[in-house]
């Protein structure tokens, strides 16, 4: 792992010390660099884990969320290349390692041997995100976003730290790989109802569950472009992800508790996805259709059966990389027209036809398009979930509809339709942007073709 | 005693600045913890409208009424001064016509008069009350010579094709209707009996405020003082170059105080009446040379006007309706009290410089020519008077509606010399049609949009001599 970590660290003198005109090339190609270092982790033997250190440790299921997070670090570094143009250097220096901290700290959260690491890592990301969105955002309202986002996350994870104590406590260790082994179910009482809440609130919260999903579309809309995006594809992840770790030694209790969630996931999958029909703001748009992907990952997690874990990781991995993109479509609209309103933006197919690919591309993989690993994913958690009752086929054939009407409604707006005469002298698509678009495709597209790097750790 | 006292308001004063950080801090609200600003704009807008008269308010209701989601479009609009004390709106005499020439001038005014009819449907407001615009439907009378009767009768058959009621009335049958005119040089009148009339454009004001505020417009009292632009070097189809430029910022100045704030807009509309001139310079329209399409200035200014109020007991009785003289002189019934008001163009431009009324120019000339028409005039008394800009559009004296071919994003709603007030709602309504769809929808104004001033293709009212 240290070759990992400690590349990651060097990019901060990388950009400190950097010549200025050259901090942006540099720091993206070394971030890419570091990526392409990171792939040797998806070799898995015997579907077992690689253990690299008494700390760290990678797994089936965490090794593709971390090339996920490593591959988008020089994405996040393209995409906020415009909007700091005009920031002096410090600032520009000051923010990017922001970013760099960031992906130091998400890269030790995948990789964490031990619960108690994991969680003062997991809430040592919300540090720098918090910083991104309150400094760099785009209006008044980040401040209130910007509170929304920490306190929602800290007072859902404040008795997650007490709990994981407590098991500390009772079990001896918390390490990750130790835990797989823990026979001792926990007892039938309404103490252990309590720590399954305890355990459990803190990833609902990130994820976000339906109902404590308020700071999501505040989070996404304030936040500048990097921001987005990593919120979107990675830190969402982290709920996933911890939440997949953590039900390992809930069991007994899960198979009770777990019902007023999965409700909850179910109604607000197809509550979120109708939000997005009536939307008008684009980003607030995406940021709606990521709660509703993300209820299908709930739901796939709490009912616990290896298909549905197999469909949550590729869920988690294709949302990442679609609702990435699309944040980074919406935020080269929002450049050049300056409002994020998709009304004032119409008809730009025939302005920019090849961001006019990317966007078709995005939109059909976000609902989900065969043979793309959204569908895989979706799929497999439908399947999951049928064979877990079947009423609920209904909720997800509804839902699926839906991000169906929305995906499509977004691209229509934007692309199609007569070009408004505000519109007449936009910048075309910049290299850089079509390189993010590719970038953030070709991914999406290979692992079509070899799935099951992505399945997990039940494949 | 006296200190108890001082420290009791001291406290009241501290509690609701207390009061007011701990609302702004809640949830829904703009929150600045260095200062307080709420009473500067918002950093992001959609639509930016610079002038908060009749035309800019009309725009941004009918952009927010054609909007196709509610919340779609946020909107702000910019008014320098709150008391509107030098706007043109509220110091127009509010009367509203059909009898134009050009057939576009027809259909805003006649469209105009059906929204001023069903005001209380398009301008209700929840838990309000409706308005009461005392709209005087009394006509518009005009005279002609034997000169200006030809082109009386032809603008009068453009005004029937278009579907307003006007009639063509000979001295003899003028004399019949209205004993009180005087017909002596007058070959015709046409007289409009439908649709026509005078209003209150102070009512029409608050009421598309009040409306316009609940569908959730915002509102800033300051000055545009800056537009922030980007430009593009770009080549046309034919491969000449040509600069395009893009507001993205609108620079906010708050009253007495050198304060601004930026305020980030993807559209500009310029409301701006008698200084929409001044805004567009400020956008860089007309900077270049003369003669080419980025040297076209918009030709607006403000040209100052004066309104009379007399008193005259003997004068004509309720059923007057607005009439304009052959030398041009108007009058019309204000009230019931045997008060009139009244003007004139003059050929001489007054300095513009401010509103002072010029008294000697109602004896020189308006009182010679309304007393000779109408007799009873001859006894009447100033009362008051006062003075209002028009923005006159030096080209051709109609307004300039559509989007600037250079500065792609302003959109001009401006210019009307003198009948903005009547076409306000029909030119509200075609703004918002092209921005939200790219097109004239209900009335074709293409004939108005500002490549005629570059092209020299005037359209101009055949004025009656």
């Amino acid at each position: 792992m240290l070759k990992i970590i400690v590349p990651t660290i060097m990019l901060f003198p990388v950009t400190w010390y950097s010549n200025n005109s050259k901090i942006w090339i540099n720091t993206t190609s070394y971030s890419l660099l570091i990526s392409f270092m990171g792939l040797s982790f998806l070799n898995q033997p015997n579907n077992n884990s690689n253990n690299f250190s008494m700390n760290f440790f990678s797994d089936p299921l965490s090794s593709p969320l971390l090339i996920l997070t490593m591959w988008l670090l020089p994405l996040m570094i393209m995409a906020s290349q415009y909007h700091l143009k005009k920031e002096p250097w410090l600032r520009k220096k000051s923010y990017l390692s922001m970013l760099i901290s960031l992906q130091m700290f998400l890269v030790m959260t995948f990789t964490a041997n031990e619960l108690i690491l994991f969680y003062i890592l997991f809430e040592a990301t919300l540090i720098p995100t918090l910083i991104i969105i309150t400094r760099w955002g785009n209006q008044t309202e980040r401040l209130n976003a910007g509170l929304y986002f920490l306190f929602y996350t800290l007072i859902g994870s404040l008795p997650l730290l007490v709990a994981l104590i407590h098991l500390q406590n009772s079990m001896g260790s918390l390490n990750l790989l130790t835990m797989n082994f823990w026979l001792k179910e926990l007892p039938n009482s309404w103490s252990s109802n309590l720590l399954w809440m305890a355990c459990i609130m803190a990833f609902m919260v990130k994820m976000p569950l339906y109902g404590f999903h308020l700071w999501l579309p505040k989070a996404h809309v304030e936040a500048p472009i990097a921001g987005s995006m990593v919120l979107a594809a990675v830190l969402l992840k982290l709920g996933g992800y911890g939440m997949m770790r953590i039900t390992i030694i809930l069991d007994p209790t899960t198979k009770a508790m777990a019902y007023p969630f999965l409700m909850l996931c179910l109604w607000g999958m197809i509550m979120t996805s109708s939000i997005c029909l009536r939307q008008t703001d684009l980003k607030s748009l995406i940021a709606y259709s990521s709660v509703s992907h993300m209820a299908l990952v709930i739901v796939a997690i709490l009912i616990q059966t290896p298909w549905s874990f197999m469909g949550a990781t590729a869920l988690m991995i294709a949302h990442g990389l679609t609702s990435s993109m699309l944040f980074c479509l919406a935020n080269s609209n929002y450049e050049r027209i300056h409002s994020r309103t998709m009304l004032l933006a119409r008809g730009l197919q025939t302005l920019l036809p090849l961001m006019a690919t990317w966007w078709l591309l995005a939109s059909l993989t976000n609902l989900a398009l065969p043979p793309s690993i959204n569908l895989i994913g979706e799929l497999f958690v439908m399947m999951a979930s049928f064979s877990w009752s079947n009423i609920s086929i209904i909720l997800m054939g509804l839902n699926m509809l839906i991000t169906a009407l929305y995906s499509l409604y977004m691209l229509i707006t934007t692309q199609r339709g007569k070009p408004t005469f505000h519109t007449h002298n936009l910048n075309p698509s910049f290299t850089r942007e079509n390189t993010l678009m590719s970038m953030h495709m070709l991914p999406l597209l290979f692992l079509t073709l070899n799935p099951k790097t992505i399945l997990g750790p039940t494949l | 005693d006296r200190t108890a006292g001082r420290w009791r308001r001291d406290w009241d004063g501290k509690v609701s600045e207390i009061k007011k950080k701990i609302q702004s801090i809640l949830p829904g609200g703009a929150w600045n913890p260095l200062y307080d600003t709420s009473h500067l704009p918002p950093e992001h807008s959609d639509v930016v409208i610079v002038g908060g008269g009749v035309l800019g308010l009309s725009v941004a209701y009918w952009l927010k009424k054609l909007e196709k989601r509610r919340g779609a479009i946020r909107v702000l609009v910019v008014e320098r001064d709150h008391t509107y004390s030098q706007a043109s709106t509220v110091l127009s005499i509010g009367g509203i016509h059909q009898q134009f020439s050009v057939p576009e001038n027809i259909q805003l005014s006649l469209f105009s008069a059906s929204f001023l009819r069903n005001i209380n449907e398009y301008l209700a407001v929840v838990d309000a009350p409706p308005l009461d615009l005392q709209f005087n439907p009394l006509g518009y009378l005009l005279l002609a010579s034997e000169k200006g009767a030809a082109t009386m009768e032809s603008n009068v058959r453009v005004q029937r094709q278009e579907g307003a009621k006007v009639c063509l009335m000979s001295p003899e049958q003028l004399r019949n209707k209205f004993p009180w005119i005087n017909t002596e040089g007058v070959a015709l009148a046409s007289y409009g009996m439908e649709n026509e009339g005078w209003f209150d454009p102070w009512c029409l004001l608050q009421g598309l405020r009040r409306k316009v505020q609940s569908m959730g417009v915002l509102f800033c009292q300051g000055e545009v003082t800056r537009f922030v632009s980007s430009s593009n070097h770009m080549k046309t189809t034919s491969g000449t170059e040509v600069t395009l430029k893009r507001i993205y910022e609108v620079h906010v100045k708050m009253d007495h105080s050198l304060e601004y704030q930026p305020v980030e807009c993807a559209i500009v509309i310029n409301a701006a009446g008698a200084w929409s001139g001044q805004v567009a310079e400020l956008a860089g329209i007309g900077k270049g040379p003369p003669g080419t399409l980025q040297g076209t200035r918009l030709p607006v200014e403000p040209r100052k006007r004066y309104v009379y109020l007399w008193h005259c007991p003997q004068g004509p009785g309720l059923e007057a309706p607005l009439v304009t003289d052959i030398s041009g002189a108007y009058f019309r019934r204000e009230g019931l009290g045997n008060n009139y008001l009244g003007g004139l163009s003059p050929e001489e431009e007054p300095d513009p410089g401010n509103l002072e009324v010029d008294y000697g120019f109602f004896q020189d000339k308006v009182w010679p020519p309304l007393a000779q028409r109408v007799p009873a005039f001859e006894t009447l008394k100033v009362r008051s008077a006062w003075a209002g800009y028009n923005d006159y559009n030096t080209f051709d004296q109609n307004g300039v509606v559509g989007p600037h071919p250079l500065v792609v994003n302003m959109y001009f709603a401006a210019g009307f010399s003198g009948h903005g007030l009547q076409q306000a709602p029909g030119v509200g309504r075609a703004v918002a049609e092209m921005v939200l769809e790219g097109h004239f929808q209900t009335i074709d104004l293409s004939p108005f949009l500002f490549s005629r001033f570059y092209l020299g293709e005037k359209i101009q009212e055949q004025v009656i001599i």
